[in-house]
């Protein structure tokens, strides 16, 4: 018997369905990926493209005198194997170096700090004329008959080489502008043998941020000193450090109408650790707070109770 | 005088409509019993406290733009789908919330015409009108809170040196506009969740947070932010957190939306105890101020992504209480269609991007460094 059974024609099954993974939707779950990605910072991706929350770690600075012609660490400097900060103080004048000569002369290289916003050469000359250009750009950044002294600045970093051109003897201080927080060790007569802390005081704020303790030094010559550690405030060009005989200012307007305070000394760092001699005139057993005061905003930044 | 005829026929009103191109296209006018125009009347509100008392950093431009910029969007999004030109109430909303929470860096209270940072609000804009309108991996509509999808992720991408959350406090405890603002947000909670049945959502989570947080403060829990001198830490934590105003802006108009919240009481009872708890997961190690809005705000984006299994589970619940059950696909074969569903990769995804990248904030001392206020001039709050 032969097999006479007629197979049915099979129903061509329906045609599947276009794949949801088109290049659009591939496209946009990449996007998302890319985007989680982002969000996390993965690798720093973040901080790379965007920008970071804070600026770049720096070393900080170990004195108002470059020692190697930059920012270096120092023991006073913030814990860490490279002591550095992301913190920035406002603008501020480290020495560098002294030029001295007579007549015209191509000076040995000055080291300006890459992180340095800018250089100012403070000068002297006797007779003549005097010109100085850096090597970078001919333009002379002092051009003046002398006798004079003035101040002129120039914008290179690195290694500057500066073209003198004179009739007769000049002077020429160089300072660099930085902004990175100073570290000032404690000063000698603080640790000598005599030396007493008188007050101490954390500062809080009052219109500004301010961080970090104050302490008071009676130093062995019978004269007053004042440290500031661990600190910072919000910065301007314009602080003052003052006394005051209040106990605790917590506002502008209970400073500015309290009693007399003192001025110990302008504040032209914000950040680091810092040494001010007071002022002989000053009776310190008078004031119970330090008070970071502008003048020009007429505004307390920040205060601290002294105990 | 006789009645020409027995039967009557009513006129009917005729719809609204607009003629471009000659073809009629229906237009959907603001309908004033709409729960969304009860919530942007809070918000405008609000903003308007802000703006002159409240000393929000935010420019009337940037609300502007941020609103037109969803406006716009909702409008051509709907008419592409449903050719017709629909009042854009949820866009307007989306928009408003937006600039009402996001904040670009720099940005001065009173500069009204700022248009600084407009990119990061439009940015914030485009993420929350994309994420309605395409991610839409479950019964056809949108999985995220738009308005929270965007600002998260114009958060976490953009970061903390260009853009932050609006403070939790916006002044001191019991002065006159912060009492102000709170009686605003107090009233509107009433006023606008009750229509949409969300009191007990709402306070599920608050409970919830309350106690977790309460325990937090306890156990000596602190963080630090810009608007405070030194850690904030004892009840002064568990207040500046739980009772802020930020908070309560978070849980009275932004989880409670119906859209995205499941749709049974027990559910929306889950959603609110699950968003707590996930809240305060997250901001448990974070010792910021910004991470801690970034935690609360990325626990929603992270349970809106759990609705569908919320709801699937008090479906099969409600089916056992039935006695009947539920047809369920085995969990396998659902887990293939959904790796081969491109919207429901990108949405777990960004439900689980969301809490991971707010969790890489934890101890970032840039962050910590800004809310110590320490940044100086470039100090991005």
């Amino acid at each position: 018997m032969t097999d006479t059974l007629i197979r049915p024609p099979v129903p061509s099954e329906p045609p599947p369905p276009p794949s949801p993974w088109r290049p659009g939707p591939v496209l946009a779950v990449i996007g998302v990926l890319v985007a989680a990605l982002l969000g996390g910072n993965f690798l720093g991706w973040r901080d790379r493209f965007i920008g970071a929350p804070t600026a770049a770690p720096v070393a900080v600075a170990s004195g108002r005198q470059a020692t190697d012609g930059g920012a270096t660490a120092t023991s006073a400097a913030p814990s860490g194997a490279t002591a550095k900060s992301v913190l920035r103080s406002n603008p501020w004048w480290q020495g560098v170096t002294t030029l001295q000569g007579t007549g015209s002369t191509t000076t040995a290289p000055v080291a300006i700090d890459p992180s340095a916003l800018q250089f100012r050469a403070t000068w002297t000359c006797q007779t003549g004329h005097l010109t100085v250009a850096s090597n970078s750009r001919p333009r002379p950044f002092v051009d003046s008959s002398c006798p004079s002294n003035n101040v002129g600045y120039g914008v290179d970093k690195g290694s500057v080489t500066l073209k003198v051109t004179a009739d007769g003897p000049w002077t020429i201080k160089i300072d660099q502008q930085i902004d990175v927080p100073l570290y000032e060790p404690p000063l000698p007569a603080m640790t000598s043998p005599g030396a007493s802390v008188v007050a101490k005081g954390d500062f809080y704020r009052v219109d500004q941020v301010g961080q970090g303790t104050v302490t008071i030094y009676r130093l062995p010559s019978g004269t007053y000193a004042l440290r500031l550690d661990d600190f910072f405030v919000t910065p301007n060009s314009d602080l003052e450090i003052r006394l005051s005989p209040l106990d605790a200012p917590k506002s502008t307007d209970q400073f500015a109408n309290g009693p007399q305070s003192a001025l110990v000394k302008a504040l032209d760092v914000t950040a680091g650790a810092l040494n001010f001699d007071i002022p002989p005139e000053v009776n310190v057993r008078q004031y119970h707070s330090v008070v970071l005061w502008c003048e020009v905003q007429h505004s307390a930044y920040a205060a601290a109770s002294l105990s | 005088m006789t009645s020409p005829s027995t039967t009557t026929t009513v006129a009917e009103k005729p719809k609204p409509h607009v003629r471009i191109r000659g073809k009629d296209i229906p237009v959907v006018l603001p309908n004033r019993r709409d729960p969304r125009l009860r919530l942007s009347a809070i918000i405008f509100t609000l903003q308007f406290l802000g703006q002159s008392v409240l000393g929000f950093k935010l420019s009337i431009a940037q609300i502007l733009v941020t609103i037109l910029v969803c406006g716009l969007a909702e409008g051509v999004m709907t008419y592409r789908s449903a050719h017709m030109l629909v009042w854009p109430a949820s866009g307007i909303l989306t928009g408003n919330s937006i600039s009402f929470i996001l904040r670009a860096s720099g940005t001065k209270h009173g500069d009204w015409w700022s248009l600084r940072g407009i990119q990061f609000f439009v940015l914030a804009a485009v993420v929350s009108l994309l994420a309605k309108h395409l991610i839409r991996p479950w019964r056809g509509k949108h999985l995220f809170n738009p308005s929270n999808i965007g600002i998260v992720a114009t958060l976490l991408i953009i970061g903390p040196a260009r853009v932050f959350p609006q403070y939790l406090w916006w002044g001191r405890y019991g002065s006159g506009p912060v009492l102000a603002a709170m009686a605003v947000i107090l009233f509107g909670g009433y006023w606008v969740l009750k229509p949409v049945r969300m009191h007990a959502m709402v306070t599920a989570f608050l409970a919830t947070f309350a106690v977790v947080v309460g325990i937090y403060a306890l156990a000596g829990r602190n963080f630090v932010a810009i608007w405070h001198q030194g850690p904030i830490s004892g009840m002064s934590y568990w207040v500046d957190i739980v009772c802020s105003p930020e908070l309560l802006i978070f849980v009275f108009f932004m989880i409670s939306d119906p859209q995205t919240a499941p749709k049974s009481p027990r559910g929306r009872l889950m959603f609110g105890v699950g968003t707590a708890l996930v809240a305060a997961a997250l901001l448990l190690p974070q010792s910021t101020e910004f991470g801690i809005k970034l935690s609360v705000l990325s626990s929603l984006t992270f349970t809106c992504a759990l609705v569908p299994f919320i709801e699937g589970a008090v479906a099969r619940r409600q089916a056992r209480a039935a006695g009947t059950t539920p047809a369920t696909m085995p969990a396998r074969r659902r887990l293939t269609a959904a790796v081969l569903t491109p919207t429901v990769v990108a949405a777990a995804i960004i439900a689980l991007a969301a809490p991971i990248d707010t969790s890489t904030l934890i101890g970032n001392k840039g962050v910590v460094n800004i809310e110590r206020g320490l940044t100086g001039s470039r100090n991005p709050q």
